[in-house]
């Protein structure tokens, strides 16, 4: 029982990042119909931040050797400034990687490898700055909590359990900001019909930046929150999370947000359920899963099939 | 049809002239000028991690052979220059970088950073007569690919089971061992047969054998299965970054027991990573900061100059010697007067020879290359990590200095370095 219940955990906490990475690409994806590829840049970007405003420093093959910012925030306050600041890179993206194409109204596919460039040359500036060494938060970074607590008999790492919580509430956040505000309900708007919606005086434009903005935020929350649950392993390590994001955005349904939900919670328990010594085959999993779904879903889990008129 | 005769036969010689002025191997030695050491390593992808330990060797060994006080009377040694390419971590990238170089004009390479690189560029030097000096491939058949591909890094065939050695001098009551590896990276399943094959030598099978992916750093679901088989020894071949995250959750999650580790986590860039949990791993390793020589003593003032904050890794100590003995053959070559007059291809080849025929005093301690190009180095270590109280800043303590015949183990077979 102990053990089925510290899978289930394990299983929601990696599902739950997946959900976060998911719903960055949901949010670009239902406005315009692109997919954004430097959201895995975003998401490396969103765990150095938070350490830097931890009061982290550059190691000595980093671009600064030794330098670090003059404060050290507390875990909270730095993952949502770190989170701020991968949305203003999220929306410098889209300044100029999406929208100089958008103007053109050029093809989707030329957007796509636009965002693909901006993400590596994110990448590789990471790389500049921070060195390739992996970088780990302090020990006492979530002062007051025990390294692992008991959870009906299964002992799991406090971290899982507080990452677990706040994807959780990010999720929930945001669907109920979406379902019920004005601007949620505009974007959603500018989803179904970009030209209804400019009819009906909702700027598109502004729209776009905004799920730019959130969209960032959400995978600088994501960086931040896996950075600290196991470490930074190198400027790359947030690509293959983009890439489990963007299988999991398959999974759920292209542009719905429940599916996105949904999709990464499914791709993190099956993750999970993997036997302990075939736990090597888990990638291989997660894609025979997708493979799958799409054999008896095309459209995915809660993704709707879209007709067109002719 | 003889003008005609006559304008092909010269539009050959013609071709033939271009091509081989073209040809870096057939161009003149200048007297002087400088010389090439070209270098491709991993500064980018998965391996940059040791590619960036390597550059700085390398960058070292330039610094302390261009800085060696000059005997009076003696000749002005070679001018040498370094060129070093990004060999990324993949084959493809590594090929780029050899064939740049070579054709170049490099008298010499080092590197690459991966076996799995090596086998695809070395023959490329290996046809063309290019002289390769490997920093840090492991895998059995590296030297044999050719005889002008050499390397300075033992087999961990060799190494690897010394640490297991330590750690069961120690507790000699234990029976229960966990084994971790990264399934997906031939270096760790490598590594992990020498280690397990280690193992059932002593009569100790596995209770556990846990396999990780490359990119894995959410250990969780593996170390509870493995902890419910209650392990007295754990034994890890993974990548370094992995291993301390490894090594950090397996301690966070209660497990008190012995850790050994592979050569992957040979480098203090797990320390940031696994912090006060590295305390106590024990680690096999071809180079130790306290060896006490005089070139070792160079090596780590000059590294001190660099980075105060650690002492070197495995990796730039054999990244150094590598760029040590290229330096040491041609300054000898030059010396006796045998890069004279000698075409490019001609020296390369002289090198080469040069190059096997020398013995080395090196941080690694004393060397000497067989003439498969393989290196034969007596002295290894087994360390323990020992973290300073802050749980930042740590060392491999040398805990055992092993002298061991200087014969390079022909098994059990390997595939892979780090």
């Amino acid at each position: 029982m102990d053990v089925l219940l510290q899978t289930l955990l394990n299983g929601a906490a990696a599902g739950g990042v997946y959900a976060l990475v998911a719903l960055g690409y949901t949010l670009v994806f239902s406005v315009l119909g692109v997919i954004n590829f430097a959201q895995g840049a975003l998401f490396s970007l969103g765990g150095y931040l938070t350490y830097l405003l931890m009061g982290g420093h550059i190691s000595v093959s980093g671009g600064l050797p030794g330098w670090g910012l003059p404060i050290a925030l507390p875990f909270a306050a730095a993952l949502l400034l770190a989170a701020a600041g991968a949305a203003l890179l999220s929306l410098l993206v889209e300044r100029l990687a999406f929208a100089p194409l958008r103007r053109r109204n050029a093809e989707p596919l030329l957007s796509l490898i636009t965002s693909l460039g901006a993400g590596l040359v994110l990448v590789n500036l990471l790389q500049l700055l921070m060195g390739a060494e992996g970088y780990a938060f302090p020990a006492g970074s979530l002062a007051g909590l025990p390294a692992v607590v008991s959870l009906g008999g299964a002992r799991i790492r406090s971290v899982q359990v507080l990452l677990l919580l706040i994807c959780a509430a990010v999720v929930l956040l945001l669907t109920l900001w979406l379902e019920g505000s004005r601007g949620g309900r505009a974007l959603r708007a500018v989803a179904e019909d970009p030209t209804t919606a400019r009819l009906l005086g909702i700027d598109s434009d502004a729209m776009v930046r905004l799920a730019f903005l959130l969209s960032g935020a959400l995978a600088g929350l994501g960086g931040g929150l896996v950075g600290v649950s196991v470490s930074l392993p190198g400027p790359y390590f947030g690509i293959g999370y983009g890439l489990k994001g963007l299988t999991v955005l398959v999974l759920g349904g292209l542009g719905s947000v429940p599916g996105a939900i949904a999709g990464g919670l499914l791709m993190g328990l099956a993750e999970a359920m993997v036997p302990s010594g075939a736990s090597g085959w888990r990638d291989a999993l997660a894609f025979a899963i997708l493979f799958v779904v799409l054999l008896l879903r095309p459209t995915g889990l809660l993704g709707r099939r879209l007709v067109e008129k002719v | 049809m003889r003008r005609c005769s006559a304008g092909l036969a010269a539009a050959i010689g013609a071709l033939v002239l271009i091509g081989q002025q073209s040809d870096p191997a057939a161009q003149r030695i200048q007297q002087g000028g400088a010389l090439t050491i070209g270098a491709v390593i991993a500064l980018t992808g998965n391996a940059n991690l040791y590619g960036q330990d390597q550059r700085l060797g390398i960058n070292l060994a330039q610094r302390w052979f261009d800085g060696r006080p000059r005997t009076a009377g003696s000749p002005a040694p070679p001018r040498l220059r370094l060129q070093l390419e990004d060999g990324g971590s993949d084959e493809a990238t590594a090929i780029a970088g050899f064939n740049l170089l070579i054709n170049g004009g490099a008298l010499a390479l080092i590197g690459p950073t991966l076996s799995q690189q090596a086998f695809a560029a070395d023959p490329i030097a290996q046809r063309l007569g290019v002289p390769v000096v490997a920093p840090s491939n492991t895998a059995q058949g590296i030297p044999q690919i050719g005889h002008y591909i050499s390397r300075v890094s033992a087999q961990s065939s060799v190494i690897a089971p010394l640490s297991l050695e330590e750690a069961l001098r120690r507790d000699p009551s234990i029976r229960r061992v966990a084994v971790f590896y990264a399934q997906d990276d031939a270096y760790s399943t490598a590594e992990t047969e020498i280690f397990q094959e280690a193992l059932a030598a002593r009569n100790l099978n596995p209770v556990t054998v846990q396999r990780t992916q490359l990119a894995d750093n959410d250990f969780q679901t593996p170390i509870t299965a493995a902890l419910q088989r209650n392990p007295q020894l754990v034994v890890i071949s993974v990548q370094a970054v992995a291993g301390g995250n490894l090594i950090r959750q397996l301690r966070e999650l209660g497990y008190r027991g012995q850790i050994v580790v592979g050569n992957g986590l040979n480098t203090p860039n797990i320390y940031p990573i696994c912090q006060r949990w590295c305390d106590g791993i024990l680690i096999a390793q071809a180079y130790s900061p306290d060896l006490d020589t005089p070139i070792n003593r160079t090596f780590l003032r000059l590294h001190q100059g660099v980075n105060p904050e650690q002492p070197p890794s495995q990796m730039t100590a054999q990244a150094f010697t590598a760029y040590q003995v290229l330096a040491e053959a041609i300054t000898r070559l030059q010396q006796q007067g045998r890069l004279q007059g000698a075409n490019l291809g001609q020296a390369r080849s002289r090198l080469m020879q040069e190059l096997l025929s020398g013995s080395y005093d090196t941080p690694l301690g004393p060397i000497r290359f067989r003439a498969d190009g393989e290196v034969l180095q007596d002295r290894f270590f087994v360390a323990e990590v020992r973290m300073q109280p802050d749980g930042r800043r740590g060392r491999f303590a040398l805990v055992r200095d092993l002298s061991l015949a200087s014969k390079p183990a022909t098994s059990p077979p390997e595939r892979g370095s780090p």
